[in-house]
């Protein structure tokens, strides 16, 4: 049996050697975690892990015992989004999504971790998060107003 | 499969006793990959070893400084000893894959895949890192370029781990050069650390470069170092690298352009380097 902390609640899994993260995380219904690759390329599969980004995919979930992972899934409430979610709508960094609870986590770690992260701060953590869609500059300045003030522009 | 994860080296030594075969995963991230290329290779006993204490910190000494097993290229690049002492290695991590990736790879993991291509090597090379090996018949060290001997192969037997890698201090100054086919989460097409101290009258006082993907080890440019040492012209004395490397075709580039690429970028850095 293997324990951790998922977006602030204990949980216990009972699963096979081998299991990645990612499984076990959309087996639960967290559909914010997406499959991009086996490989971790896409960082599509990105959450925290203590705080800091790691591809699900690239993880045993045996690995995890005694961690604390979260997922955009803690971001929300209904309607009610967290200020960087915000920020991404209003800057309209979205088009297909597929990438961006990756980037909103990766932003999100960024901010936690370091005092006025500058642009290429930013460019450094969207780095491993692949999106076809907005080539960047949207998410980028959606993120730099987000660390600016902590609110959307 | 089975899942082990020991809390120390004397139980990890207990479970090479019980088992044979046992495959050690660290970060997992060319452990991972590789399994979903090959899936027969999910083999039998898994033995997690990021719960061994000993295998982790960076300490300093008067003499070296030593890197423990699990150290995260992100903890390599947020160390001031690493970018005081080593810029290479610090170099490097600033261009390794992503963030992400960074937080799970560790540093004997990108040795002891022996990839032609592992970033953190070069530096290591041109600095003489000297790994430090525990298993059931005891402790071993050994140079880093004695201890990969080729695309994937080490000289580990398979009831010994890497516990660290030591690196001498020095005032010795050095470099790292990646060439990937985009900025960010490349696969280095050539990449290359140059380790050199100059001295008053702008004379080579020790020079070493090991170059990346251009053999299937990383390996010392020792002829072309040898010539510059003696004197000899960058422009006359580039060509001795065709006579040091063997690169291949691959899906990133072909032989032909490694080769030229590797001797105009060191033609240039070197030159750099010597008007400093
Ligand atoms: C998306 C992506 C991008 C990447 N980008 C780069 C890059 O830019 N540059 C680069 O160099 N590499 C890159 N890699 C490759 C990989 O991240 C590195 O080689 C990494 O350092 C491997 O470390 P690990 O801890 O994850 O190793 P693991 O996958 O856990 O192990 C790798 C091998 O080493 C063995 N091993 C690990 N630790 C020990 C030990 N202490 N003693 C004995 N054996 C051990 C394992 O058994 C296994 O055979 C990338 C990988 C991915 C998936
Ligand atoms: S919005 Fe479609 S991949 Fe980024």
């Amino acid at each position: 049996m293997i324990q951790f902390q998922l977006n602030g609640k204990q949980v216990s899994a009972n699963v096979r050697p081998g299991t990645t993260l990612l499984d076990f995380l959309r087996d639960k219904g967290y559909f914010s975690v997406k499959y991009g690759s086996d490989k971790g390329e896409t960082g599509a599969d990105t959450i925290l892990v203590d705080g800091n980004m790691m591809n699900a995919s690239l993880m045993l979930i045996h690995t995890v015992s005694g961690k604390n992972i979260e997922t955009v899934e803690s971001f929300a409430h209904g309607q009610d989004v967290h200020p960087l979610q915000d920020s991404f709508i209003e800057e309209g960094a979205i088009q297909c999504g597929y990438c961006t609870p990756g980037m909103v986590l990766a932003i999100e770690s960024l901010a936690r971790e370091k005092d006025n992260p500058n642009e290429s701060d930013v460019k450094d953590v969207l780095a491993g998060v692949y999106c076809r869609c907005t080539g960047y500059v949207k998410p980028v300045k959606a993120a730099m107003n987000y660390l600016a003030t902590g609110e959307p522009k | 499969m089975k899942y082990f994860a020991p809390k120390s080296l004397e139980e990890l030594k207990d479970l090479f006793l019980s088992n044979h075969d046992l495959n050690i995963l660290a970060g997992g991230t060319d452990v991972l990959p590789r399994w979903q290329d090959n899936p027969s290779l999910k083999l039998d006993v898994l033995v997690d070893i990021k719960k061994i204490p000993e295998l982790i910190g960076i300490k300093e000494s008067e003499t070296d400084i030593k890197i423990g097993a699990l150290t995260t290229v992100q903890d390599l690049k947020k160390s001031d000893i690493i970018k005081k002492h080593f810029s290479s290695i610090y170099e490097a991590t600033c261009q390794f894959a992503g963030v992400q990736i960074r937080h799970r790879a560790t540093i004997a993991g990108n040795i002891c895949n022996a990839s032609p291509a592992g970033d953190l090597l070069p530096g290591l090379y041109v600095h003489n890192a000297v790994i430090q090996i525990s298993g059931l018949k005891g402790e071993r060290v050994v140079p880093i370029h004695q201890f990969i001997t080729g695309v994937g192969k080490t000289i580990l037997e398979s009831d010994e781990i890497v516990v660290g890698i030591v690196i001498p201090k020095s005032s010795i100054k050095s470099l790292f050069y990646k060439l990937g086919l985009r900025q960010s989460m490349a696969i280095s097409v050539v990449n290359f650390a140059i380790a050199y101290e100059i001295d008053e009258n702008n004379n080579w006082k020790s020079l070493q470069i090991a170059a990346g993907s251009v053999a299937p080890t990383v390996i010392y440019l020792k002829t072309f170092t040898d010539a510059l040492f003696s004197g000899s012209d960058v422009d006359e004395s580039i060509q001795l690298v065709d006579d040091e490397i063997s690169p291949i075709d691959d899906i990133r580039a072909t032989a032909s352009y490694r080769s030229k690429v590797i001797k105009n970028v060191l033609m240039h850095i070197i030159k750099e380097i010597y008007v400093r």
